[in-house]
């Protein structure tokens, strides 16, 4: 009994250490994905989208002369997995790191990557204070939460509200986002008339909508979630008051119509684009490719930034000539301004956070589809 | 404990002793990974193994231990090493605290509980609760351990650090386990009923279990905290309670050593199978089934001794 257990032990061992791939002279990118746990989708997506770019890239003939190699490894969506991806990866001579999904994940990695002078580009990490802390090495594709603050204003200013009503649910993200939007309108010059919280969950908000219109606003900027819109704005055309409203991006979620029905119509949101609203040459290319190859569109605008992130690292070891870290890093620090990526133009500043919008307004149409909106 | 036993474990103590010397440090962050694992699962055992409760809800108490060492370093600047006896009384005291009033429910029920607690806590932890948890993101900048003015930072620092504990946990479990105390809990996982009329205090023992089981899962999560610098509820979720289980069932529910050998393999494998990318958990799953069906009594079981 003991012994048939051991020689199941170790064909399962032998298995594992044989599928080690010896390929010969590659330059290797790892790529740090949860490929498992409650993240798992958006982890094969980001691997997908990555092997895609990597096959196209060495059709073209690789990176300084070499094929590209990416290395994969799971970090479950858990802190302590994603250390122990990341200890594996340094070990594993790859000459930068795409990923990965959840800030706090990130943050696990981080300094391990940092001491090993390895750039990670992370793709799905807003959290502040990721690019605070004086890293190197760190960089990031997604935009960091208050980004979508500034957005906020700059929309409301661009469509021309005059005096603006914020409106919260008191959760952190909502508020976070409500203070960052106040203190920018503020300092722009438009006047905001009400500020104030709701409280999630109910069904009946009129008495916060009466003492919203009380206060006259041009415009509602409200920065909770999508089964509280959809009711502000069927509630709102209950009382036949017809001030648009504007969304954060936790009221991109289709539910939001099937709240409000026909008062949805006219709403506006702030979100990442959706995939399949990319709209560069390039990007419409890339999916139109990634369709043909996995019959399906990548899960969310997440793991397309990841594939972002791959191109970006591979325009650094071509412009720094070399798979050395620190060149790299300092490489896209400096010299990489304006790189055409697939969610936009890409440039890093000094901390590593992105420069440029990524965020893009949608509005609601008749028929209760998101369509994305130029300003 | 024979004297082939010793050898083998004087053996097995050696190898580890040294074994940073010839590893890489993904490799000894590995070993870092299965101490961790080894001390959470031994201080089940006690609750689990010797005093047979059903516990599922370990990591609820893991928690405990991981935010208060980083709740007291970060917002009382308190080096972490000196947080250790407040994370385990305060993992200790919030176990007695829950278990007193369900104490007396026996197995499956108790199970049941217990992972009603380890949800209370992972999702008053996501909802930033009293404002210190710091929500869905966790608690971030905790200062590294130093230790006689040394600062550890790399893997095989923390490895003798997190072993060394593992070596005093064996040591002092291995007294417990000889004394009056443990072969009182011995009692209560073969007859409660039996046990009681021996004149074993039944609701005494089975709290004490509880709360030194807990306080050593906290003092656990202190090392956690210390070792990644940063914790979220992702860490503590209901999938670590089961794996905890899950390590002590295979090992042999009461015994040290094979505790040890299942926290290596529960832990080691899923490392093994990266090459497998998405599907290593099908693997790893799958050689849980076969050695739960070659050796259902455990890899190392207890050995009887009354």
């Amino acid at each position: 009994m003991k012994q048939k257990f051991l020689t199941l032990v170790t064909a399962f061992a032998l298995v594992a250490s044989g599928a080690v791939a010896r390929a010969a002279d590659t330059v290797k990118i790892g790529l740090m994905a949860p490929l498992t746990g409650s993240w798992a989708s958006e982890g094969q997506g980001m691997k997908k989208i990555v092997e895609l770019l990597a096959e196209q890239q060495n059709a073209k003939g690789g990176v300084l002369g070499k094929q590209i190699e990416v290395v994969v490894e799971d970090d479950g969506g858990d802190p302590r997995t994603a250390s122990l991806a990341a200890q594996r990866l340094t070990t594993r001579g790859v000459a930068a790191v795409v990923g990965t999904y959840g800030s706090s994940v990130t943050e696990a990695s981080q300094a391990i990557y940092d001491e090993a002078k390895i750039p990670q580009i992370a793709n799905g990490s807003t959290a502040i204070r990721l690019t605070e802390k004086g890293f190197e090495h760190f960089f990031r594709t997604a935009p960091r939460d208050d980004e979508q603050g500034r957005m906020a204003a700059q929309t409301i200013e661009k469509l021309g509200f005059k005096k603006a009503a914020i409106l919260h649910d008191s959760t952190s993200y909502a508020k976070g986002l409500a203070d960052e939007a106040n203190a920018l309108l503020k300092k722009k010059g438009t006047e905001v008339v009400f500020f104030d919280a709701l409280t999630p969950k109910e069904n009946d908000y009129t008495a916060i909508l009466t003492k919203l219109k009380g206060a006259g606003p041009d415009v509602v900027l409200f920065t909770g979630y999508y089964p509280e819109a959809g009711l502000l704005l069927k509630q709102k055309k209950g009382m036949n008051w017809s001030v648009p409203f504007i969304g954060g991006d936790a009221t991109n979620n289709v539910d939001l119509v099937k709240i409000a029905g026909k008062a949805a119509e006219g709403f506006y949101f702030l979100s990442p684009p959706q995939p399949q609203d990319l709209d560069t040459a390039d990007a419409k290319a890339f999916l139109t490719a990634y369709q043909k190859k996995y019959n399906e569109l990548p899960p969310s605008i997440w793991a397309v930034l990841a594939g972002d992130g791959f191109r970006v690292a591979v325009a650094g070891i071509v412009g720094a000539k070399s798979t050395d870290g620190d060149k790299i890093a300092n490489y896209l620090h400096k010299d990489l301004k304006h790189y055409p990526g697939l969610s936009g133009q890409i440039s890093f500043d000094a901390k590593g956070d992105r420069e440029g919008e990524v965020y893009r307004v949608y509005k609601v149409d008749g028929e209760g589809k998101f369509v994305l909106q130029k300003l | 404990m024979s004297r082939a036993h010793l050898a083998v474990a004087g053996l097995a103590a050696a190898l580890l002793a040294v074994a940073p010397l010839f590893l890489n440090a993904y490799q000894v962050d590995v070993l870092n990974s299965i101490g961790l694992y080894a001390l959470l699962a031994l201080s089940l055992n006690l609750i689990l193994g010797e005093a047979g409760l059903f516990n599922m809800g370990h990591a609820a108490f893991y928690a405990m231990g991981a935010y208060t060492a980083a709740i007291l370093n970060t917002r009382y600047q308190i080096p972490i090493l000196w947080t250790l006896p407040a994370s385990g009384a305060v993992a200790g005291a919030f176990a007695l605290l829950v278990a007193r009033p369900v104490v007396h429910l026996r197995g499956d029920y108790l199970m049941i509980v217990t992972i009603g607690v380890g949800e209370i806590v992972r999702i008053a932890l996501v909802n930033d609760v009293f404002g210190i948890t710091g929500g869905a993101n966790g608690i971030f900048g905790i200062g590294r351990p130093k230790l006689l003015g040394f600062t550890i930072r790399q893997p095989q620092e923390f490895f003798y650090l997190i072993w060394g504990f593992v070596a005093v946990t064996i040591f002092l479990f291995l007294r417990l386990k000889r004394s009056r105390f443990g072969r009182a809990l011995n009692y209560l996982r073969e007859d409660v009923v039996a046990a009681e009329g021996s004149g074993i205090n039944t609701d005494y023992y089975k709290l004490a279990a509880f709360g030194l089981g807990a306080a050593w899962a906290g003092m656990a999560g202190t090392l956690f905290a210390a070792k990644m610098t940063i914790i979220s509820p992702e860490s503590f979720s209901f999938w670590e309670s089961v794996v905890l289980f899950m390590i002590v069932i295979l090992g042999g529910a009461g015994s040290i050593a094979g505790v040890l050998l299942a926290s290596f393999l529960v832990v080691g494998l899923p490392e093994l199978f990266r090459e497998l990318a998405g599907a290593r958990m099908l693997v790893f799953g799958l050689v849980m089934m076969v050695m739960m069906v070659f050796r259902p009594q455990g890899l190392l079981p207890a050995r009887e001794r009354f």
